[in-house]
């Protein structure tokens, strides 16, 4: 079946986009909880690994910048898409 | 600034005569950063501790108990001591202050102790008050076994079944069933497995007498008097830290220093006759420890300085050359964030400029708000008076550099307490038929003004409204453009460092291709988005000799699984535009809340709000404004953190394994007069 509303579309493009930045985040969320829990107790031994704890904790956070990435392409450079209409 | 201090090996020998006026002027100058002598070479030994290093540490360790005692904690000096106040004190501070501190505490810890014990007696006697036995009677058998606790159901004719000589006694509280079970001795282990069956938890009766509620009222006395015998000591002990405080502190610091000299041989190579020390000063400072060592010594000692190509040998062979980092005032807060990730090595650059320069302009554009600069501005003055470690001090001027830049970038987005509120009632807005016609040609960027200046910029964009399509659109450009810089800079950095350490396969093969990869992922990328075919070309084919250029290098086609992450890397620079969106987002709503809901509904439909309305709404407003503070002043801190510590570093810092801190033999007298 083939969309033919524009604006029925655009909507399927914002749950797209909503789906794309909701699902990298509890990703990203999973990945850190491991690594937080290990790098809090690292701390709590040895206080100078805190910088390098933290490397370590915020590595996962750039899943949810990809998310965010083709979030903010759905919604925002979506005229490729719209060009399927036509 | 970009690299440390310049450090030069230096050995320090002389005749034992001169051992102590050397490492007295030594310790007084704090430039020569110690090598301990390894004990490995031939003919020397480890040198002896000189003077009274014994007593001086148990005085220490004396001290040190008490303070603990007195909970003396290290603070800013109030008054300086001169080093004959703190000996002409000191035996008496150590020996009968410190005595009858010691029994004070040992006393407050028994009746502490003794407290503990009454209010569990209690504690335990409680359920007991339901049974009717006076307290004598549940211990002093022979030949009976006596069960006392808490079950979960009646237990009566199951004990009488194993053992049909027995009393039972039972009653219940709010919360449980008490029995006691009274059983001859030789019945025991069955009547036992009998209440086990019945859940029984047992409870310990205190060897007391005459009725319970007698017996708990005593106990609860006799524990508040020893409370009231505590109380007393505890004044005392405060007291006593009142009057020695500062002594205390003093004394310890004069003990540490003695300490510190008279056993500092032990870090030093000597014969029988001779001592040599090992130490890195910096190369400036050289001339001064020679002139200033050898006057001390009159001339019995020889200070040398060993040639470069003699220290690389040196530092080869295992030795760390000590970094002392080089900043100029504004720049040394954020050495902070460079030493919590790791102290650069002595040969590696010191990117503490480099995140002097980028990581405040991170943090402003993501807070990017007047309002909440100048709040956090105010509030981080107030936190800096208030917290006076150097670690808080240092963390406070960070915040206070970045929020200005966060009201600089306030200014260029319009924002003041969020988008269109402040600022258009202060500066005022586009006229009408000019937003419309803006919104029909593409150029929208938002509506607010500089007041009579109008909008500035090319195209008239600034002031812009991070939230208009157009202006997200343009802050990614400028994100991955920051990106493409910030990874390049890294990047050179990186070239550079692999040459001083003499690998020039690493810095051609594995840091150059990095650099031309994301410098020409972003032509590729500009030229897509300009239409220009030139820039696509050009990019993809730069782009596919870096790849080639990874896979040549030292880790061969492994190099090229790297790609990904260059990529990633980049697109990882978008939380500067994402979490400033999530920020103004929330201020956006807050604002809208407030005046546009909250306000109109509570007025019941009148023309201007009701005072109970605009009291309800500014509540809301303080509130949602508030909490978008503080995580505003988090995460701008923590992400740029992020981008510096994963983006950048990992091009060129700290991948020989951190350096070691120049920390020069001595001692810095903060409660003690020089």
């Amino acid at each position: 079946m083939a969309i033919t509303d524009a604006g029925i579309l655009y909507g399927l493009l914002a749950v797209g986009a909503g789906l794309a930045t909701g699902l990298a985040g509890i990703g990203a969320g999973m990945g850190e909880q491991g690594i937080g829990a290990a790098v809090v107790g690292v701390v709590a031994e040895e206080p100078g690994f805190l910088g390098k704890g933290l490397f370590l904790m915020l590595l996962p956070e750039t899943l949810i910048i990809f998310g965010l990435a083709v979030s903010l392409i759905l919604m925002f450079a979506w005229t490729p898409f719209a060009a399927i209409l036509s | 600034m970009l690299r440390p201090v310049q450090m030069s090996r230096v050995v320090v020998a002389g005749s034992k005569d001169v051992i102590e006026p050397v490492v007295e002027k030594l310790h007084e100058l704090r430039l020569l950063h110690l090598v301990n002598f390894s004990g490995s070479q031939n003919g020397f030994e480890m040198g002896k501790p000189i003077g009274k290093a014994k007593e001086y540490s148990e005085d220490l360790i004396k001290l040190r108990s008490m303070a603990r005692y007195v909970d003396v904690k290290s603070k800013a000096p109030t008054v300086t001591f001169s080093e004959s106040q703190v000996l002409s004190q000191k035996d008496d501070l150590i020996n009968k202050v410190g005595a009858d501190v010691n029994s004070t505490f040992e006393r407050i810890t028994e009746i502490e102790a003794e407290i503990k014990t009454k209010q569990d007696q209690a504690k335990a006697l409680r359920p007991l008050a339901v049974l009717p036995l006076p307290l004598e009677a549940y211990y002093g058998y022979e030949s009976l076994t006596v069960f006392v606790g808490a079950v979960k159901s009646a237990v009566d004719a199951d004990v009488a079944k194993v053992s049909p000589k027995s009393e039972v006694f039972s009653g219940s509280t709010k919360t449980s069933n008490v029995v006691a079970v009274f059983v001859p001795a030789d019945k025991a282990s069955e009547v036992s497995s009998v209440l086990a069956e019945h859940g029984f938890t047992e409870i310990s009766v205190p060897r007391l007498e005459g009725n319970v509620d007698s017996a708990i009222s005593g106990l609860e006395a006799s524990a508040k008097s020893l409370e009231a015998e505590k109380a007393p000591l505890q004044q005392k002990l405060k007291d006593i830290r009142k009057q020695y405080e500062d002594l205390i502190l003093a004394t310890d610091e004069y003990l540490s220093i003695q300490t510190q000299k008279t056993e500092a041989p032990l870090r030093f190579a000597t014969t029988e006759n001779a001592f040599v020390i090992d130490g890195w000063v910096p190369t400036n400072e050289f001339g001064k420890l020679k002139a200033d060592i050898e006057s001390a010594a009159g001339g019995h000692v020889d200070v040398e300085k060993l040639d470069d190509t003699e220290a690389d040998n040196l530092a080869e062979a295992g030795e760390d050359i000590p970094t002392k980092m080089n900043n100029p005032g504004i720049v040394k807060p954020y050495e902070l964030i460079t030493r919590l990730y790791a102290i650069p090595e002595y040969k590696e650059f010191d990117p503490t400029l480099l995140i002097f320069i980028f990581f405040p302009v991170m943090f402003g554009m993501i807070l990017g708000d007047i309002g909440y600069g100048v709040m956090t501005f105010f509030s981080v003055l107030l936190l800096k008076k208030k917290f006076r470690t150097d670690g808080w001090q240092q963390l406070c001027n960070i915040v206070l550099i970045a929020s200005v830049w966060a009201v600089i970038f306030g200014a260029v987005f319009g924002e003041i307490f969020g988008p269109l509120g402040l600022w258009g009632k202060i500066m005022g807005h586009l006229p009408e038929h000019e937003i419309e016609l803006l919104k029909e040609t593409g150029g929208y960027f938002g509506e607010g003004v500089y007041g009579s200046l109008g909008r500035l910029g090319p195209g008239g964009v600034f002031p812009m409204d991070r939230l208009a399509t157009n202006a997200v659109l343009m802050l990614i450009g400028i994100s991955i453009f920051i990106g493409v810089l910030h990874c390049s800079v890294g990047s050179i950095f990186g070239i550079k460092t692999e040459l001083n350490y003499g690998e020039k396969k690493h810095a051609y093969f594995e840091r150059l291709p990095v650099l031309l990869f994301q410098v020409f992922f972003a032509v590729f990328l500009l030229g897509l988005v300009m239409g220009q075919m030139i820039m696509v070309y050009l990019g993809g084919i730069v782009l596919l000799v870096s790849i080639v250029m990874n896979v040549m290098g030292p880790e061969g086609p492994m190099g090229a699984a790297h790609v990904p992450f260059y990529v990633s890397n980049l697109i990882s620079y978008l939380r500067l535009l994402a979490i400033g969106l999530a920020s103004v987002g929330l201020a956006f709503a807050a604002n809208q809340l407030a005046f546009n809901v909250i306000m109109p509904m509570l007025s019941g439909g009148a023309n201007s709000p009701t005072i109970i309305a605009t009291i309800a709404g500014l509540v809301v407003l303080f509130i949602v404004h508030f909490i978008n503070m503080l995580l505003g002043i988090l995460s701008p801190f923590m992400h740029p953190l992020r981008l510096h510590y994963v983006e950048m570093f990992t091009k060129f810092y700290s991948a020989h394994g951190g350096g070691v801190e120049y920390s020069p033999f001595g001692h810095v007298r903060r409660f003690l007069k020089a």
